[in-house]
């Protein structure tokens, strides 16, 4: 079933330009709008969420450092896509503040509760603001609450400077701190994949807080990992280029499948490596490395996973590509968005490169992934 | 990672989940979400035993085992919980009639792998995966390391659990100390205790504070007509009104029976007008009838109020002044309250001087019986009322409307109605001696309402009748309206009693007071008096003419005799005769004279 009612996209990065699709898009007879635009745009957030506000159609979407549409690579622009349905959206807002979780759980049933046979529902789009510390937290009690059996596929909006900002639309406007979940009308198809493999390790976590690591081994986190790269590569740390070091080797959790949970390295503080997702205390711990043939080949693997997976007509594919991974293959990253295209069966392929992305895992379960590719279709 | 290194891995995960919470369930949920997560499960359950009442408890030997759903990740299976699930229950009680590991291939594809937690419970993982051999075997010291766990968690639950009982059994005992057990406001030695602070934060503060002291009006009569148990629900009504007061400077309490405080803190120069407020909010309070068990009753209050540290700093002459200033609003009949002022001890004071003279008096014998003569229409004398008249050594005469409501708020109405009683009897007895009219019949003698309800009332008039030798016939009893009607179950019961033995009872004032036709027929009385108010002027007053031919068909109805008080005219007795009445009491025809004058009257 062909979903999609209307197309736009620009590298402009005016508002004037997004008001003006905005109204055409409004006119297309379409009755839901997806909305995503570039962090470099720097919209003026009033302007931009009494837009929102005043939008007469179902509006969701978000802020990304960079738009994908079908293999060109938006830095700066806009997106719209036009549905032909009335798209059910749910706010989950004021997510920072709930730190306990019962009361995270009692605002994910009570929010669900608020709709009407939402247990019938099985497949989503998630849009969520990157810098909410607790994510995992939430997506775990999502998962607790929804129930397997569920597709889901997701990314993290913001910008790549990692100061928080409103990112996040819906009718209500422009939100931080808030996670967006979108019904789709129907089945959604995942390909996931990230392309590393173990370089060094096992380490034991021997101290960790959240998505803080702050013993390896029961060392410190950092000399650890700073030791492990170094002795087996070229690379040396100086006390500046941890960042650039660092997006080569992400950690990983291996399950008991000996599929890898990514972990990216993204900061360091006191000895402690801050990391874009939860690592869990005890566990064991790898580095990872990869390359850009090995990337780019996951990527099609997860293509051909999420386009071939059905028989019925694909009207959408949506891609939740990590911006790690444009960072890391630079040049070669258009390399990706070509390969996918070659396999993606419908004119509407977009996606956005996200801070986290999220999917369901093989065994069901959401789970928070870091530097990996989501390509979803419906 | 090598599969030895692995499974170290993983028990030292697992291992390091257990115990991290001391709640049960907190406990069982981390090692549940690590399970999960690190064996990539599709759901992860735990049943636990439990006894009889539902509540976890460690399995003992020979003992019947019941399991109970706990604990699921996630929580639903499609929107159905999983204790509903047919495939996990079945699998459940085929692990538990097991006792040891078992696993099962579902129609879906998907797996089921059941454990034991050594004497607390069953674990079930649902995988996509078939679980190695050798992980299964790595959790069974895992779960032992949680049986361990489970049993400290119910060792702690229950120190909890004991703890807050403990807790709450203080707290309760805290909250007698200080509330009272019918109405849960404050009661009265708590209300001592926060009024001691308040006066002390008065002085240090330099504020002005107030106690207000109210009594529920006619509460009684209700409290024993109606029974105490609507009598409580009304104290109980007006306790939760009184108590939408409270504020951060007002607060509440009942200080016994019918009697309410409240102290008020931190009141500035305009206190009056504070007070007066708070004096309206309460009659306003007082304005909603209290609707109990389908029957409506309306009530009114006195309240009365002193000031602090103005009027004083100790807390028990606060709470007497502000009760005394009460009193004077009761008796001035003021709905507005009565702040206390210091003419009102002495009045009281007075008052009691006043009982000591009367004291004095009966025990000196200053108080005399005078005798109104009462006639019948053809001017007979029929009997008489007993009338005390108290010489006073000082002021002369005394008037009865004076000292009879004084003498009936001390008890010593007791011992002036004892000496009536005893006094009438002699002088029935001296009457006896004389060659009376055959138309006399008998002596009236009135009664108070503290002596109605003495429980040996009416031994005390058998035993004077005896003692004096007398016909019990020749003496009458009369109890005003009110009165009957305050006390109508003992009333009849009294006055049937005396009826019996020859006693008559007649219906004082009768008009003035809002007896039930319900009542008065059940009231074994012989006589309505009418009342004196509607005599005065009755020829001229076509009210107060209906009012008595009223009562005289009233009395015909009830076969009661009907006399008339206060004639004093011809004109009124002619009125009366006319109307139908034929007894009559009155300066007309005789005042009330010494009981020397008065047997003159039979020559």
């Amino acid at each position: 079933m062909n979903t999609i009612l209307f197309t736009w996209h620009t590298h402009s990065d005016t508002l004037s330009d997004f008001k003006h699709a905005l109204t055409i898009a409004q006119n297309s007879g379409a009755k839901s709008l997806l909305l995503l635009t570039c962090s470099q745009n720097h919209y003026p957030e009033a302007e931009l969420s009494s837009l929102l506000r005043a939008c007469p159609l179902t509006i969701f979407g978000g802020i990304y450092p960079m738009l994908t549409w079908k293999n060109t690579l938006i830095k700066q622009g806009a997106l719209i896509i036009g549905f032909k349905e009335a798209f059910d959206v749910t706010l989950f807002s004021q997510l920072h503040q709930v730190t306990n979780e019962d009361k995270l759980e009692d605002l994910i049933t009570n929010t669900l509760e608020q709709k009407n046979n939402y247990c019938a529902h099985d497949d989503f789009l998630m849009f969520y603001d990157s810098r909410i510390n607790n994510i995992e937290d939430f997506i775990d009690c999502l998962f607790e609450c929804l129930d397997h059996g569920i597709n889901i596929a997701g990314g993290g909006a913001g910008s790549l400077d990692f100061i928080q900002r409103p990112c996040i639309y819906s009718n209500q406007g422009l939100h931080s701190n808030v996670a967006l979940l979108v019904t789709l009308p129907s089945k959604l198809n995942i390909g996931v994949a990230h392309g590393w493999k173990i370089f060094q390790g096992p380490f034991l976590v021997s101290d960790a807080h959240g998505q803080t690591v702050q013993g390896l081994n029961y060392q410190p986190a950092l000399e650890v990992y700073c030791q492990a790269i170094e002795s087996a590569s070229e690379f040396r740390f100086n006390g500046s280029n941890f960042f650039d070091i660092a997006k080569n080797f992400p950690l990983g959790i291996e399950d008991i499948n000996n599929n890898l949970l990514v972990r990216d390295p993204i900061a360091t503080h006191n000895n402690h490596l801050q990391c874009a997702g939860n690592i869990p205390i005890n566990s064991m711990v790898y580095l990872l490395e990869s390359n850009s043939e090995a990337l780019i080949s996951s990527a099609e693997q997860a293509a051909i996973t999420a386009f071939t997976a059905t028989t019925e007509i694909t009207s959408a594919a949506m891609i939740f590509d990590c911006i790690s991974r444009e960072l890391y293959l630079a040049d070669k990253f258009e390399h990706e968005l070509d390969t996918i295209a070659k396999h993606c069966p419908t004119p509407v392929l977009f996606g956005v490169l996200s801070l986290g992305e999220v999917a369901n895992s093989p065994n069901g379960a959401i789970a928070l992934l870091n530097k990996s590719i989501v390509i979803s279709s419906w | 990672m090598t599969k030895a290194l692995f499974l170290i891995s993983l028990q030292h995960e697992l291992a390091m989940a257990i115990g991290n919470k001391l709640d049960l369930k907190a406990m069982l949920k981390v090692f549940l979400k690590v399970c999960f997560s690190r064996l990539n499960l599709t759901s992860a359950h735990i049943y636990i035993y439990c006894d009889s009442s539902g509540m976890p408890h460690k399995l003992a030997a020979l003992e019947s085992v019941i399991y109970q759903h706990f604990l699921s990740i996630p929580k639903n299976k499609r929107g159905q919980p999983w204790q509903k699930n047919p495939v996990l229950t079945d699998f459940a009680q085929q692990l538990n009639q097991a006792q040891h590991n078992i696993s099962f291939q579902c129609k879906n594809g998907q797996y089921l792998f059941g454990f034991i937690i050594p004497e607390h419970g069953l674990l079930i993982f649902e995988t996509h995966y078939t679980l190695a051999d050798e992980v299964q075997k790595a959790l069974s010291p895992i779960l032992q390391k949680l049986a361990t766990s489970c049993y400290t968690s119910l060792v702690h639950d229950s120190l909890v659990k004991e703890v807050h009982s403990r807790q709450l059994i203080e707290e309760k005992i805290a909250f007698q100390a200080q509330h009272d057990g019918l109405t849960g406001l404050f009661n009265r030695q708590h209300i001592n205790h926060l009024l001691s602070n308040a006066i002390e934060d008065a002085h240090r503060n330099k504020k002005i504070g107030t106690v207000i002291f109210i009594d529920l009006n006619r509460f009684k009569p209700i409290n024993d007509a109606m029974g105490h148990a609507v009598g409580d629900k009304i104290l109980l009504t007006l306790a939760n009104r009184l108590h939408s007061l409270t504020s951060e400077h007002i607060d509440v309490g009942r200080f016994g029976g019918d009697e309410f405080i409240i102290i008020i803190k931190n009141l500035n120069h305009n206190y009056q007008d504070d007070i007066k407020d708070i004096i309206t909010q309460i009659n306003q309070l007082l304005e909603i009838p209290f609707v109990i068990d389908a029957n409506s009753y309306k009530f009114s209050c006195s309240i009365g109020y002193a000031l602090f540290p103005l009027q004083s700093s100790t807390v028990n002459n606060l709470i007497k002044f502000a009760d005394i200033a009460m009193y004077e609003a009761k008796r001035a009949k003021s709905k507005q309250g009565k702040q206390y002022q210091k003419t009102m001890s002495e009045k009281i004071k007075r008052r009691l001087a006043y009982v000591d003279d009367m004291k004095q008096g009966l025990e000196n014998g200053d108080f005399k019986l005078y005798y109104q003569a009462q006639y019948n229409h053809y001017g007979d004398i029929i009997g008489a009322e007993a009338l005390l008249r108290w010489q006073h050594p000082v002021h002369g005469m005394e008037s009865p409307s004076v000292y009879i409501p004084i003498a009936e708020e001390s008890d010593l109405i007791l011992a002036i109605g004892q000496w009536v009683l005893e006094q009438a009897c002699r002088d029935i007895k001296k009457l006896e001696q004389l060659p009376l009219p055959q138309t006399f019949k008998k002596i009236a003698i009135n009664v108070s309402a503290k002596q109605l309800i003495q429980h040996d009332f009416k031994d005390k008039i058998m035993r004077a009748i005896k003692l004096n030798d007398i016909p019990a016939e020749r003496l009458a009893l009369e109890l005003t309206e009110n009165l009957l009607v305050e006390n109508i179950e003992d009333s009849i019961k009294l006055i049937a009693d005396l009826k019996a033995n020859s006693i008559d009872c007649s219906i004082d004032d009768f008009g003035t007071g809002y007896s039930s036709l319900t009542y008065l027929k059940r009231i074994p009385a012989s006589l309505l008096k009418i009342d004196r108010s509607f005599v005065a002027n009755i020829e001229q007053s076509s009210e107060s003419a209906a009012i008595a031919s009223m009562i005289i068909s009233l009395g015909k109805t009830l076969k009661m005799d009907i006399l008339a008080e206060g004639v004093e005219t011809v004109a009124e007795f002619n009125c009366l005769k006319d109307l139908g009445c034929y007894q009559y009491q009155g300066y007309y025809f005789s005042k009330p004279l010494p009981f020397d004058k008065f047997v003159q009257l039979f020559n």
